[in-house]
């Protein structure tokens, strides 16, 4: 029954967005394009971090054994 | 009467307050999505350290959003008290945006915020996240409609003049929130805001790297901050040339200032003015270097359109001062009589309405009805040449706005090159760089601000509306009282977020994180992928 209603209210958000898109699309194409860059930008910024983490841990980053150095 | 005395300082009192506002919102807009990026990796990794990243950038972020809140709220009162006949004339059109503007940063904005900062230990990890997202989302929705606001004032699209009431009428809320004007405006400055939170971020870490503390905290900082400010600055730059385009298309003068032409040449050659010294006295240049056939494809987009020079826009505003003069004569009979042959007189010539107004202060008395065939072309003569913005300010303005904008790309490719081969502390004069870039941005968006709103002058309205008859009918006393007023409160309002954001960015991360009771350690990452599940991160050793 959850399943359902999470599913449900994944679909309800996919149409908003899709409405959203739409309606941007056709009339705020600059609007349309900020939503796109945006998240582009934010996953774009995610994906450094967890690029970092994976050369972390195969111990490509100066840091891995790096003792505190606070002053 | 108007007493330019009063308009000159109301002018100054509003570009005084609106420059200091701006140098904190571009902070909060950038700085509120880089945020919502650093929680989106503590949810999907479970790594403490991006909470940690998140709640320190958050203080610093809390100290700007609360100081920029602050000098905001006067602007919004400035209108109705230094600018009444504007909000009169416009007030219906532009009181909407205003409100929603109002509604969006004090319901949304600031309950989210509250939500984001006190609410680590009661809200789970999604619904934080979340929230943080909502106050990014927040902050820029604010931005959107005083951009919108700002956009029907460059270029008034869905209103129109009503005679009877003497102000603008709205007609079309779609219009006005889809203005191509108002589209452009809100993405390159928000960009510009993201570009700015990048360049402060990074900036910060740099610092730390250059010093050697906190070195993985702000080696993860740096890399999110450098990709994300990469991208904006990429965007940002494809925003202007936008913005540059429809200026030629709705603003042309202020395109002729932006580019200090004052000659229309046969397309394509219009020249590229790399430097120049712009007299607008003369309305020539006192030096300049420039490039011939670049300006032609990279303002117009093509090779054939005519790029108009202040000479001939100077000419085709003779003609509308002209009509003008007859539009507001016109309109003066039928607020009197209610004469339909004034008011057909009015409607031939409506469009220029504005052009009427402008040549108002130099007819006798400043009553248009008084102008005579003598004194008509000295009027005519000084109105048009009213409708040009000051062009070396524009010219300059402009000018370095770009060049800071191609520095930021540089500088942030070479900060993302570097920090993505993870050979950063190899390059200290690199890292100096990036730490003595972190008061650029803001210095660019105070360029853009002036390039936008000196462009629109002698207008507050585009075409419709001359600064000089916005003002309200102040004494001077009282002008010169409040801008001293508000010139020293902001000043000490400048000094505490100097004061606090050094203090609590030389404090660093740890002495932050020791003052703040923390969560467990580490939490069961959403996404369970190998490699991020890493335990050792579980005893905070990067501390
Ligand atoms: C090649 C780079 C750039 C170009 C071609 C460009 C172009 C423009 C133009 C044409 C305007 C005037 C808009 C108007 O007519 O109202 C403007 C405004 C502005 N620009 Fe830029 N820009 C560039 C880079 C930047 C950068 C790097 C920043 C800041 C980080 C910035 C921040 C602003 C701001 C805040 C405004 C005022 C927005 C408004 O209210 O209209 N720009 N820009």
């Amino acid at each position: 029954m959850t399943n359902i209603i999470r599913i449900l209210a994944l679909a309800a958000v996919l149409a908003l967005a899709l409405m959203l898109a739409v309606v941007a699309g056709d009339f705020g194409p600059w609007y349309f394009a900020w939503l796109v860059g945006t998240t582009m930008i934010v996953l774009i910024s995610v994906a450094g971090a967890v690029l970092f983490e994976t050369q972390h841990a195969a111990g490509d980053t100066p840091y891995e054994h790096s003792a505190p150095t606070e002053t | 009467m108007i007493n330019p005395t009063v308009v000159d300082l109301s002018r100054l009192q509003f570009a005084l307050t609106a420059l200091y506002h701006f140098l904190f919102v571009p902070l909060t807009l950038g700085m509120t999505f880089i945020l919502a990026s650093m929680e989106t990796v503590y949810v999907i990794t479970g790594k403490q350290i991006y909470k940690d990243m998140t709640q320190f950038w958050g203080k610093l972020f809390g100290i700007n959003f609360a100081i920029g809140v602050a000098t905001g709220l006067t602007m919004e009162f400035e209108f109705g008290t230094n600018w009444s006949m504007y909000s009169h004339f416009v007030g219906d059109v532009f009181g909407t945006p205003l409100a929603i503007e109002g509604l969006m940063a004090f319901f949304m904005e600031s309950t989210f915020v509250g939500l984001m900062f006190f609410g680590w230990d009661r809200l789970s990890r999604g619904a934080h996240l979340a929230v943080t997202f909502l106050v990014a989302l927040g902050s820029n929705l604010s931005a959107l409609w005083i951009l919108i606001a700002n956009g029907f004032m460059q270029d008034p699209v869905g209103a129109s003049f009503d005679p009877k009431t003497m102000r603008m009428q709205f007609r079309s809320f779609g219009a006005l929130v889809f203005s191509p004007d108002a589209q452009a405006k809100f993405v390159h400055t928000t960009l510009a805001g993201f570009v700015t939170g990048a360049m402060f971020v990074m900036g910060v870490s740099a610092y730390y790297l250059l010093r050697k503390q906190h070195r993985e905290f702000a080696a993860r900082s740096f890399r999110m901050a450098a990709l994300f400010g990469i991208i904006s600055s990429l965007a940002v730059v494809t925003l202007g040339d936008a913005l540059g385009r429809l200026d030629f298309l709705v603003q042309p003068t202020k395109l002729a200032a932006m580019e200090g032409i004052w000659h229309t040449s046969k397309p394509p050659y219009a020249p590229w003015k790399i430097f120049a010294i712009p007299d607008d006295k003369t309305q020539k240049d006192l030096f300049n270097v420039s490039i011939p056939y670049v300006l032609t494809p990279l303002v117009a987009h093509d090779f054939t359109s005519p790029i108009p020079g202040v000479d001939a826009l100077e000419h085709s505003a003779r003609a509308k001062v002209i009509k003008g003069i007859k539009a507001v004569v016109a309109l003066k009979a039928y607020g009197t009589t209610r004469n339909p042959a004034a008011l057909a007189a009015f409607r031939a010539n409506e469009s220029d309405m504005g052009y009427g107004f402008l040549a108002q202060r130099y007819a006798p008395d400043q009553d248009l009805s008084k102008i005579t065939v003598q004194n008509l072309p000295s009027i005519v003569q000084k109105a048009a040449r009213d409708t040009i913005p000051n062009v070396f300010v524009e010219f300059w303005s402009f000018r370095l706005m770009v060049l800071l904008g191609f520095v930021f790309v540089v500088v942030f490719a070479f900060c993302a090159y570097y920090s993505l081969r993870n050979e950063l502390e190899k390059h200290p004069l690199l890292l100096k760089a990036a730490t003595w870039a972190i008061p650029l941005p803001v210095l660019a968006c105070e360029f853009g601000w002036i390039t936008a709103e000196n462009g629109r002058q002698p207008w507050t309205v585009f075409g419709w509306l001359p600064t000089f008859q916005s003002a309200s009918s102040h004494d001077v006393g009282y002008m010169v009282f409040s801008l001293v007023g508000f010139a020293f409160l902001y000043s000490l309002f400048i000094a505490a977020e100097l004061y606090l954001m050094f203090k609590f960015a030389r404090l660093g991360p740890v002495q932050h994180l020791t003052q703040t009771p923390h969560a467990p350690a580490f939490v069961q990452p959403a996404l369970g992928q190998p490699g991020f599940t890493d335990k050792s991160w579980a005893d905070n050793s990067w501390q």
